[in-house]
C-alpha cells in the first residue's frame, strides 16, 4: 500500500497551488462565464481558450456519499466518507466531509470548503456542514 | 437506420477453462499469459464454427492484448484488423462485413489480470488510466470502478427507493444461473440474507455486488450472414441490431453519472438497437448486462425500458430477473458469479441461449437476447437472434 497523493497533470497545476494556499480556484470562462472542472485547454460549453482562474464561493451541496470499509491507501484506514458535492459554480467534485454527520439522507445538504491537512501535512480541500 | 440489421451472424463462440485455470492461479501458478489464454479461446472458436484459421480475414482482438501480436501468434493476416473493447469489437466486425473489407472476422480476447496481481483500486490505479480520471479523485481516498458505482447507486437509491435488500436480487439471481453452469467460477447459492449479512466494500454496495477477478480468454468468429450459412457447422446466429451513445461531457465531475444515471445514453442507443433490429424489450426472451457491478443491472432495466422508470427496485423483487421467472438477465452468472470477461463472456452466453446449449440453464424457447453495457458512458446494445 502507499499514501494518497496530489497528481497534478498539465493544466491542474494551478488549482493545486491555490488549494495549497487554502483558496481554491478553477478555470471559468472569460466569453460564456461558465466554470469547468477539470482544469483543461478550452472551455467544454463554448470551446474559448480565454480562460481566467477565479476563487470559488465555498460553497456546494452534497450530491451523493459512500463509505469505505476496505483500505486501500495508508492515510485513509477504514470506515471514512467520500462525498460528491456540486458547487455553487457548477462543476461536481470528489472531496470528503469532515465534522458533523447528517442524519438520514445526506443529499442536497449544505456545505463548505475548509481546508485540512493531507497526509504529507499539505493543505487539502474538504468540506463541512454548514449551520 | 437499419444499417447493420443481419449483416453478420456469429458462427463460433469460445472460452477457456476458468473453473481449472483461476484453481491453478489461486495455487500459486500461471497457466497461461493473456497471448495464451486468447489462443485457446481463438481454437476453440474456430472448432465451434467448423471452420480453419485460414476461413478468417478480420481480426479484432481486446484491450488487454497486443494487436500485431495476437496476429502473429494466431497466424492471421487479415484485410482488416483492429482493437475493441467487447462490444465494439462486434460492432466493429459487423461495420468490416457491411464495408466489404472482411467476410468472416475473428474477435479474440485473452486477460491474465489475475495472475499479473492487476489493481483496480488502490495507489496502482491512482494515474495509471487517465481517462478513468482517479488523479481528480484518489487524493481524497476515492479510488477504484467500485466505488463510482456506489456513489451512483446511493443516489439512485435515495431519490427511487431502489434500497440495497432490492440490489441484492441481482448477486442472488446471478449466484443461482451459475450454480446451473458448470464453467461458471461461483457456484454456491446465496440468498438475500447472505447477502445483506456480506461485508461492504464500499458502502452502499456489499462484496457480493463486486465481480470477479480471473484469468481467461474468450473468442467469437463474426461472419457475412449469407457465407454463415454456407460454412458454419451450428445454426449461425443473427445479429439483429446494434447501438451506442457515449456521454463525454462532464465525465470526470460525474454529472452524466451521478445527475443523469447514464440514462440519455442508454434511451438514445436503445432507440437505434431497437429500431435497427425491428424489436422490443416485449420480444426478450434473456438480457445480458455488463456487469463489474450489480447495480448496472437496475440501471439497465429502467433505460432500456424492461420497467418503469423508478420502479426497478419492485420490478427485480416481484416479477423477478432469475431464471425462471419474469426477465431472466445473467443467465451464465455474468461478472459476479461466473467469470470476468469484461462483457466477452457475456456475448458468448447470449449466443449459446438462442442455440439452445445451455442445459439446465437454458432459458425455454428462447428466440431473442439483448446484451447492454455501460461503461463509464459508453452506452452500447447488441441483439442476437434466430
Amino acid at each position: 500500500m502507499a499514501q494518497s497523493q496530489a497528481v497534478a497533470i498539465h493544466y491542474d497545476k494551478p488549482m493545486w497551488a491555490s488549494i495549497r494556499a487554502k483558496r481554491m480556484e478553477l478555470q471559468s470562462c472569460d466569453d460564456c462565464g461558465e466554470f469547468h472542472y477539470p482544469p483543461g485547454p478550452t472551455c467544454p460549453h463554448c470551446l474559448s481558450m480565454t480562460l481566467s482562474w477565479k476563487p470559488l464561493s465555498g460553497r456546494g451541496k452534497i450530491v451523493s456519499w459512500v463509505v469505505y470499509h476496505r483500505q486501500y491507501f495508508d492515510d485513509y484506514p477504514p470506515p471514512f466518507n467520500v462525498v460528491a458535492v456540486q458547487l455553487a459554480e457548477g462543476p461536481i467534485i470528489i472531496t470528503n466531509l469532515v465534522g458533523p454527520e447528517p442524519e438520514g439522507s445526506w443529499i442536497d445538504r449544505e456545505v463548505e470548503i475548509v481546508y485540512e491537512p493531507d497526509a504529507r501535512g499539505e493543505p487539502l480541500n474538504r468540506v463541512r456542514l454548514v449551520g | 437506420m437499419n444499417g447493420l440489421k443481419n449483416v453478420a451472424a456469429v458462427i463460433g463462440v469460445g472460452e477457456s477453462d476458468y473453473v481449472a485455470d483461476h484453481a491453478r492461479v489461486r495455487a500459486g501458478e500461471k497457466p497461461h499469459d493473456s497471448n495464451g489464454y486468447a489462443a485457446i479461446a481463438f481454437k476453440r472458436a474456430l472448432d465451434d464454427a467448423g471452420i480453419g484459421r485460414d476461413d478468417v480475414d478480420g481480426l479484432i482482438v481486446g484491450p488487454t492484448v497486443a494487436y500485431e501480436r495476437i496476429g502473429e501468434v494466431l497466424g492471421i493476416n487479415p484485410t482488416w484488423g483492429g482493437q475493441q473493447d467487447a462490444m465494439l469489437a462486434v460492432i466493429e466486425a459487423c461495420m468490416a462485413i457491411k464495408s466489404g473489407l472482411a467476410t468472416c472476422v475473428a474477435i479474440v480476447y485473452g486477460n491474465d489480470q489475475r495472475s499479473a496481481a492487476v489493481q483496480y483500486g488502490g495507489p496502482e490505479a491512482m494515474g495509471g488510466n487517465l481517462f478513468l480520471s482517479y488523479v481528480y479523485h484518489a487524493p481524497w481516498g476515492f479510488t477504484s470502478q467500485g466505488s463510482l458505482y456506489a456513489m451512483m447507486f446511493r443516489r439512485f437509491s435515495e431519490l427511487t427507493g431502489c434500497t440495497e435488500r432490492h440490489l441484492g436480487e441481482v448477486a442472488v439471481a446471478q449466484r443461482l444461473a451459475a450454480s446451473l453452469n458448470p464453467g461458471a467460477l461461483m457456484r454456491k447459492p446465496i440468498t438475500l440474507d447472505d447477502y445483506m449479512a456480506s461485508p461492504y466494500i464500499c458502502e452502499p454496495l456489499h462484496l457480493f455486488d463486486y465481480c470477479l477477478i480471473n484469468d481467461g480468454g474468450v473468442a467469437l468468429i463474426i461472419c457475412e450472414a449469407e457465407k454463415a450459412k454456407r460454412i458454419a457447422a451450428k445454426k449461425p446466429v443473427a445479429i439483429h441490431g446494434v447501438g451506442r451513445f457515449d456521454l463525454n461531457r462532464g465525465a470526470t465531475s460525474l454529472e452524466p453519472r451521478l445527475l443523469d444515471f447514464y440514462r440519455p445514453a442508454q434511451e438514445a442507443c436503445a432507440k437505434q438497437v431497437y429500431d435497427m433490429a425491428g424489436l422490443g424489450p416485449e420480444d426478450m426472451d434473456a438480457v445480458q448486462i455488463y456487469d463489474s457491478f450489480s447495480c448496472h443491472i437496475p440501471f439497465a432495466l429502467e433505460g432500456y425500458g424492461y420497467c418503469r422508470s423508478g420502479d426497478v427496485g419492485r420490478f427485480m423483487s416481484e416479477e423477478g430477473i432469475a431464471l425462471g421467472r419474469k426477465l431472466p438477465v445473467n443467465t451464465g452468472g455474468g461478472h459476479l458469479s461466473h467469470s470476468y470477461m469484461q462483457g466477452w463472456n457475456h456475448q458468448v452466453e447470449a449466443v449459446r441461449q438462442v442455440r439452445g446449449e445451455c442445459g439446465p440453464r437454458q432459458v425455454e424457447g428462447c428466440r431473442f437476447v439483448h446484451y447492454n453495457s455501460d461503461v463509464a458512458g459508453k452506452a452500447v446494445s447488441i441483439i442476437y437472434g434466430v
